[in-house]
């Protein structure tokens, strides 16, 4: 139902949107029922067609038996929705899966007031190799391909958030960060910041470009240092 | 009913008052330059001296033309988006947050309209071996530092020197004056961002840190001109 409102363009996406949707429904049904409840009972225990109000003590079991019987069901919803969030906390934060045969592409992700700079592996597919490709406000990578992330900040607290990802993750100072993504469809789509960061917090958006493996190989082609050095 | 309407043209009368002041404020940028320049505030200081701890360059009393062509450059991307320049990019932000060309010009002239603040001496450099290594700088920025607006070479002196290092140091390393990496501009930006690039360019003749270092010192030296710029 979210992707609806919200494309959503990663392998975990779905799994997210359905987390909130399982929350959104259980919370929902118990607010609409309590409310209907309440007004029900605000009409049916009018002035006109009640008695005077009576204080219960707790005391007796039989009035308190329609509280209880509520509790215990909204339990057993809690249970569905921590069972969900828990897997799908596991399945996105805890996991840092490999790629088939192979190790994944790792990027990485610096934020800082107020942008966002990215360092891409070149054609090696490893960083911190001369062909790195260095960015700002703008981060290439390669649809249906894993991708691990680190996420560094230069100096405050930021948010890392790819919305289309349903990607949100802390960069803290001084520490690196790591995580994953994997796209599921091409286009250019936004990055944000998610945490107050200073007063150009507003201002900080940046891109993040989904190609297919021929364009991402163009682009890196095309923006190497090593091969730019050498034409 | 006939007080009602000696109220409404007392109103009337106030309100085209107001539009006739703020119409004739617009030289030093106005209210709205004003009110605009409280942001620039949050790093360059109160005064537009300049925060070293934020590596805010001073900016009070630069020419209007200068802080007006550097923020277009700032928004148009030909400053402040490159890897390597931290506080360019926490600059371009702000830039953006300039919502018309008219909120531009009007933070630009409310800047220049501010007096020079005095930058205090915080590096050590050779001001006597610095005035040879100046030579080069005189075709654009003047004989006295003083900028010249149809080189877009800004004023030198009156500004501080860690400033003067970290942009040399910027341009040296390619973070400034890097082009116009294939966007398309307008005629004016581009013929500024060229310039840039052959700031980029000249810096490299100075080869050594020490020898930023005296010309910096020979900059501070020189006696700041009123107004800044031809």
């Amino acid at each position: 139902m979210i992707e609806y409102w919200l494309q959503a363009a990663s392998t975990y996406a779905g799994d997210i949107d359905f987390v909130i949707e399982l929350v959104a429904v259980i919370v929902g049904f118990w607010f609409f029922l309590t409310v209907g409840i309440f007004f029900w009972l605000i009409f049916a225990h009018r002035v006109s067609r009640s008695p005077r109000a009576e204080y219960l003590t707790g005391d007796e079991e039989q009035p308190k038996k329609f509280i209880t019987w509520a509790h215990m069901l909204v339990l057993v919803c809690d249970v569905f929705i921590v069972w969900a969030a828990v897997q799908v906390w596991y399945e996105v934060k805890q996991e840092l899966p490999l790629e088939n045969g192979g190790q994944p592409q790792v990027v990485r992700v610096i934020s800082q007031q107020w942008a966002w700079s990215f360092v891409h592996p070149g054609a090696d597919g490893v960083l911190d190799t001369a062909d790195d490709i260095r960015s700002v406000d703008e981060l290439h990578i390669e649809v249906n391909r894993l991708y691990h992330y680190e996420l560094s900040s230069k100096d405050v607290l930021h948010s890392f958030s790819v919305p289309v990802f349903r990607l949100k993750q802390d960069a803290i100072p001084g520490r690196v960060i790591r995580g994953w993504f994997e796209a599921t469809q091409t286009g250019s789509y936004d990055i944000q910041c998610a945490e107050i960061c200073g007063i150009g917090h507003a201002l900080m958006p940046a891109r993040i470009v989904i190609e297919t493996p021929e364009q991402h190989a163009a682009w890196l082609a095309g923006h190497s240092p090593t091969q730019l050095a050498a034409r | 009913m006939r007080e009602f309407r000696a109220i409404c043209a007392a109103l009337g009368a106030l309100m085209l008052a107001a539009a006739a002041f703020a119409e004739a404020e617009t030289g030093d940028g106005g209210a709205r330059g004003r009110q605009l320049f409280a942001l620039c505030t949050q790093c360059h200081g109160v005064d537009g001296g300049g925060r070293r701890e934020y590596q805010a360059p001073a900016i009070a009393g630069l020419p209007q033309w200068y802080v007006s062509g550097q923020l277009e450059m700032f928004r148009s991307g030909l400053r402040g988006q490159h890897f390597d320049d931290a506080e360019g990019m926490r600059m371009r932000p702000m830039s953006l947050a300039l919502a018309s060309d008219a909120d531009l010009q009007a933070v630009s002239a409310h800047t220049a309209s501010l007096p020079l603040v005095p930058q205090a001496s915080t590096l050590p450099g050779n001001a006597a071996v610095g005035s040879a290594y100046y030579g080069p700088c005189i075709g654009c920025h003047g004989l006295q530092g003083e900028g010249r607006e149809p080189l877009f070479a800004p004023p030198l002196v009156g500004q501080s020197d860690w400033y003067l290092l970290s942009a040399m140091q910027k341009y040296k390393a390619g973070a400034r004056g890097y082009g116009l990496r294939g966007g398309d501009h307008p005629p004016a930006l581009a013929q500024r961002a060229a310039l840039a690039q052959g700031m980029a360019g000249f810096s490299q003749v100075l080869a050594s840190e020490q020898a930023i270092l005296d010309v910096i010192a020979y900059i501070l030296s020189l006696e700041p001109s009123a107004g800044g710029g031809e």
